[in-house]
């Protein structure tokens, strides 16, 4: 109750419209309500998919039109955007004994459908459904003797055609409910492209929620800013449309993108890629922010809500008032928005082999990795080089042999190139299943004759380098005391790493405070450029990744950091790496995306942001966050709202590629409270002081806690 | 060269001074304030603090260049930004040499000193001069109460206001309200009649008393004695500021 009543405060400041109605919807949405209208059961395709011995395209085109039948058109008299999925789940086309023998031998990306790619949804708005049907009967015409093209675009079609009666049917649903101005939109979209925002909305939602129901997820929505801006604009100028009403849909839109989202799978709840991009430039270079781009931070801090999740591209020339206006969005605690820096992150696409027009088009996949919207097919997330793995295995066998320090790094340097080959190598069967609805929404697809699993543009894979600091740290520890001080011997190390530190304390103390770590000190930072060139020089090397692609060396950790510290989930073995070279222990965590090792005390932003400017970013263009959490108390007043815009500006002015900041939320203190080694640097502001969470008596971790539950 | 023990530098305070600063908290200090929350700041000496997360060692010797070569490696975000480097602790006058050496070292860099202003007047003299803005706190104007509860007496530091008052240094007078002791109305009367002519004054800012105070005693194997009933309410008066024609705020939230 407290809560709702402090949110509603905000809101106020935030949005101009009366949001009376929209609250009703989140709180439905909230309360699971929509599950209510669920169906039993999802249709079932194998007997028929058997009896008519269905192709694979034919299989997957009758998933989309089957699944868009069962649809049972639910709209809630309060609707002004619809489309509620009662589907509960997503049927097989084989059965798992065929599925087993049709991928034997193949390597599948994650699940196996297509997933984490950006359709080109400006230009299916602005076509409309039948004229991608059109196009598709013209390739079809033009194609004749080709039997694969055929089918293909006898899929699409089928697909088209599915959608579009979907549409009918809940157009129909909405006039007997009477409720005439959403039937008139669904009676003219997806078909035909928009007149009004409204029903650019109403279009991208039906579209967006089929791709889910194919099987497909992490299915982002690219720069809606850009492209529903025309939409907006005219209905601003034509005064159809006020600023509150605009922002009432916008609400309602990303609303209805929470409704379904119990049903999408990902490796946590809420791990769905449904991410939005804004701002950014224009093809010309010019700032591409528009009233959009704020209203849409407006209404994300109205929805509060987990998704979508918000991208912002910016540049050092970013106006100091958008980035005071997402970095509210922040203080929320949600983790978005995300932002990216266009004067880094596009020249290191062109350097990639990226056309500049589609450079400076790039959003996000769903987490960090940079795609073109509509012309990629690429598998950003093959995997993760275990940096720490590298760099401990150096070590060992370096110390051991009594080697330099530059051997040491060397054997590292070829550590890491052979993890990227046996990454690549795994992935040379890759084997993408056809798509071919998602591939009306994409570049080419329809025109070409050829289902997206086939290639799109750019077919480019993505590795992680996971864990970098603490492996950075690790080099740097074994650089600073063994062979600049020499105060170590290598073998006093090599017994206190195989010990964990057991009876080594004092040397491990001095591992983790004297020694130069990732963010605090340029010896270390400048290792951490070292190893990354390493990841980059080795996916240089792949010069064809079997796709006709190649591979983009990255600086995020996803699920790696954890997995390479406890093992992946379900695999009983010992975690992979012991103790390590920085005096961390073995089964201690190692750093997260680009961040300090959780085990190194730093200064704080400002050293950490100089730290990871240091990267070459133009070779790694797979995209990875700094990311920081600061404490909530930053976000107190306007002064520190206003602070933390200026921290993204020197994200920016530096020279840095991608930034995650994070407010400390009461699950973050919970569990600092029950596992304090995993958040040495988690701060916490009282009154005139700062103090490390970890350092306070219970009483006082308690008071911070009771101030995180109940408000101030 | 000047050696100075410092227990922390951290960046992006964002409630010590203006713009984007960092600040470097000196360690060792001639006062016992009862409600004091960074007690490692007490002695001048490193010491052991141990917590639940593991054991560190608080307190660490830096030269002058050490200290200011960190600083001077990100001084022109500092200064872009509006901000710079504050100086608090502790009490950084009882370092008031080494402090000098690294002020000197700082090229254009903002300078804030965060003070009690407990310090011989010659060294307040030497380090205020080279300061951009002064923090200086008041707690108690009464002596005797002030000798109680923070264990020194104020003469010194209503001294060196009076000197800093004449140095054309702006300054924020900061008052910790800590309840029954330093927020009653005669106190806070006192402060306001003590300070509302003095020139160079940009305003005072209240610091209402927290009860996380004593958070870092344990792991420093002290007590924590506040010489004040903790779960008091905080008494906030702005107006007796305002009348005196004194600009008054209440400093970040409550919690800060």
């Amino acid at each position: 109750m407290h809560s709702l009543v402090a949110e509603s405060l905000v809101l106020c400041s935030t949005t101009n419209f009366d949001t009376s109605r929209l609250d009703a919807q989140k709180l439905r949405v909230r309360n699971l309500e929509y599950k209510t209208v669920r169906l039993a059961a999802s249709p079932e395709l194998l007997t028929e998919c058997e009896r008519e011995g269905l192709s694979w395209p034919r299989r997957a085109a009758r998933l989309v039109r089957r699944m868009c039948e069962a649809e049972k058109p639910y709209i809630h008299p309060d609707e002004r955007i619809v489309f509620t999925r009662t589907t509960p789940s997503v049927p097989p086309i084989y059965s798992p004994e065929q599925w087993k023998e049709r991928t034997d031998g193949c390597t599948l990306h994650e699940l196996g459908p297509i997933s984490n790619i950006c359709a080109n949804w400006g230009n299916v708005l602005s076509q409309g459904l039948l004229e991608r049907r059109r196009v598709a009967l013209e390739t079809r015409q033009r194609l004749t003797g080709d039997s694969e093209a055929i089918e293909f675009l006898d899929c699409a079609i089928e697909t088209i055609d599915a959608v579009l009666d979907l549409a009918a049917r809940y157009a129909n649903e909405a006039l007997r409910m009477g409720k005439s101005e959403v039937a008139e939109i669904l009676e003219r979209v997806p078909a035909l492209p928009p007149r009004t925002f409204h029903e650019a909305l109403q279009s991208l939602r039906l579209m967006h929620a089929v791709v889910w129901m194919g099987g497909h997820y992490h299915v982002g929505l690219g720069r809606i800013d850009q492209y529903l801006w025309p939409y907006l604009k005219e209905d601003l100028e034509n005064h159809l449309l006020d600023i509150a009403g605009a922002e009432e849909l916008l609400a309602e839109f990303f609303i209805s993108l929470n409704k379904d989202s119990d049903l999408y799978p990902g490796v946590q709840q809420g791990d769905n890629g449904q991410t939005v991009m804004l701002g950014g430039q224009t093809q010309d270079g010019r700032d591409a922010v528009n009233e959009l781009t704020h209203m849409a931070i407006r209404v994300a801090l109205y929805t509060n809500m987990i998704d979508p999740k918000v991208n912002l591209r910016i540049t050092e020339n970013t106006e100091l008032s958008l980035l005071t206006l997402a970095t509210e969005l922040t203080r929320r605690g949600l983790g978005f928005p995300q932002y990216s820096n266009d004067a880094v992150v596009i020249p290191a696409l062109v350097a990639n082999g990226y056309d500049p027009a589609d450079a400076w088009n790039y959003t996000v996949a769903a987490c960090w990795e940079f795609i073109i919207p509509g012309k990629g097919m690429e598998v950003v997330n093959i995997g993760a080089v275990s940096m720490p793995l590298a760099a401990d295995q150096a070590i060992r066998a370096g110390l051991s042999a009594h080697e330099t320090f530059e051997s040491i790094l060397k054997r590292t340097t070829e550590n890491i190139g052979e993890q990227v080959r046996d990454l690549v190598k795994s992935y040379s069967r890759l084997l993408l299943p056809p798509a071919p609805y998602y591939s009306v929404l994409m570049d080419g697809c329809l025109e070409a004759g050829r289902d997206l699993s086939f290639g799109l543009k750019y077919n480019n894979y993505g590795i992680h380098g996971a864990a970098s600091s603490s492996a950075a740290d690790a080099l740097a520890a074994v650089r600073s005391l063994v062979f600049i001080e020499k105060s170590v011997e290598p073998e006093e190390l090599l017994h206190a790493m195989a010990a964990n530190f057991e009876g080594y304390e004092a040397l491990q103390d001095r591992l983790l405070h004297e020694a130069p770590k990732t963010g605090n000190d340029p010896e270390a930072d400048e290792l951490l450029v070292t190893l990354f060139d390493a990841l980059a020089d080795a996916c240089d090397a792949v010069q064809d990744n079997g796709r006709g692609g190649r591979v983009r060396p990255g600086t995020g950790s996803a699920m790696y950091y954890v997995w390479l510290t406890r093992g992946k989930p379900g695999d009983c073995d010992d975690a992979p790496i012991g103790a390590t070279a920085d005096g961390r222990k073995k089964g201690e965590f190692f750093s997260a995306n680009l961040a300090p090792s959780p085990q190194a005390q730093v200064r704080g932003p400002i050293s950490v942001l100089q730290a990871f400017s240091r990267l070459n970013y133009r070779r790694i263009c797979n995209g990875g966050p700094i990311t920081m959490e600061l404490s909530d108390s930053v976000f107190a007043d306007p002064e520190g709202l206003e602070k933390c815009a200026m921290l993204v500006h020197i994200f920016a002015k530096l020279g840095c590629q991608q930034l995650q900041l994070n407010t400390v939320s009461l699950s973050t203190l919970l569990d600092a409270r029950e596992h304090p080694e995993r958040h040495r640097n988690l701060i916490v502001r009282v009154w005139g002081w700062s103090g490390y969470f970890c350092e306070l008596g219970p009483e006082y971790q308690e008071h911070i806690i009771a101030r995180h539950l109940y408000g101030d | 060269m000047q050696s100075g023990t410092i227990f922390d530098i951290r960046e992006f305070t964002v409630h010590d001074g203006p713009g984007i600063r960092t600040t470097v908290f000196l360690k060792g200090c001639p006062l016992r304030c009862s409600w004091c929350q960074n007690p490692e700041g007490m002695s001048p000496i490193p010491e052991i603090m141990e917590n639940p997360s593991g054991k560190r060692i608080v307190g660490k010797l830096y030269t002058s260049e050490q200290l200011s070569s960190i600083l001077n490696r990100q001084a022109s975000i500092l200064s872009d930004n509006g901000g710079g480097v504050t100086f608090s602790g502790g009490e950084p006058l009882a370092q008031a040499a080494f402090l000098a050496e690294v002020m000197d070292s700082l090229g254009n860099l903002h300078v804030l000193l965060d003070t009690s202003g407990y310090a011989p007047e010659s060294d307040f003299r030497r380090v205020v001069q080279r300061c951009d803005l002064v923090y200086f706190d008041l707690k108690l104007m009464d002596r005797k109460a002030h000798i109680r509860h923070t264990g020194v007496d104020n003469s010194p530091i209503l001294r060196n206001l009076s000197v800093l008052a004449s140095m054309d240094i702006p300054f924020v007078i900061r008052v910790p309200l800590i309840p029954g002791v330093t927020d009653t109305d005669e106190n806070l009367a006192a402060i306001a009649k003590g300070v509302n002519r003095l020139s160079g004054l940009i305003r005072v800012d209240l610091l209402p008393y927290n009860r996380a105070a004593g958070g870092k005693y344990s792991a420093l194997r002290k007590q924590f004695c506040p010489t004040y009933d903790e779960r008091r309410p905080v008494h906030v008066d702005l107006d007796v500021f305002e009348t005196a024609g004194v600009k008054v705020r209440v400093a970040g939230t409550v919690q800060k």
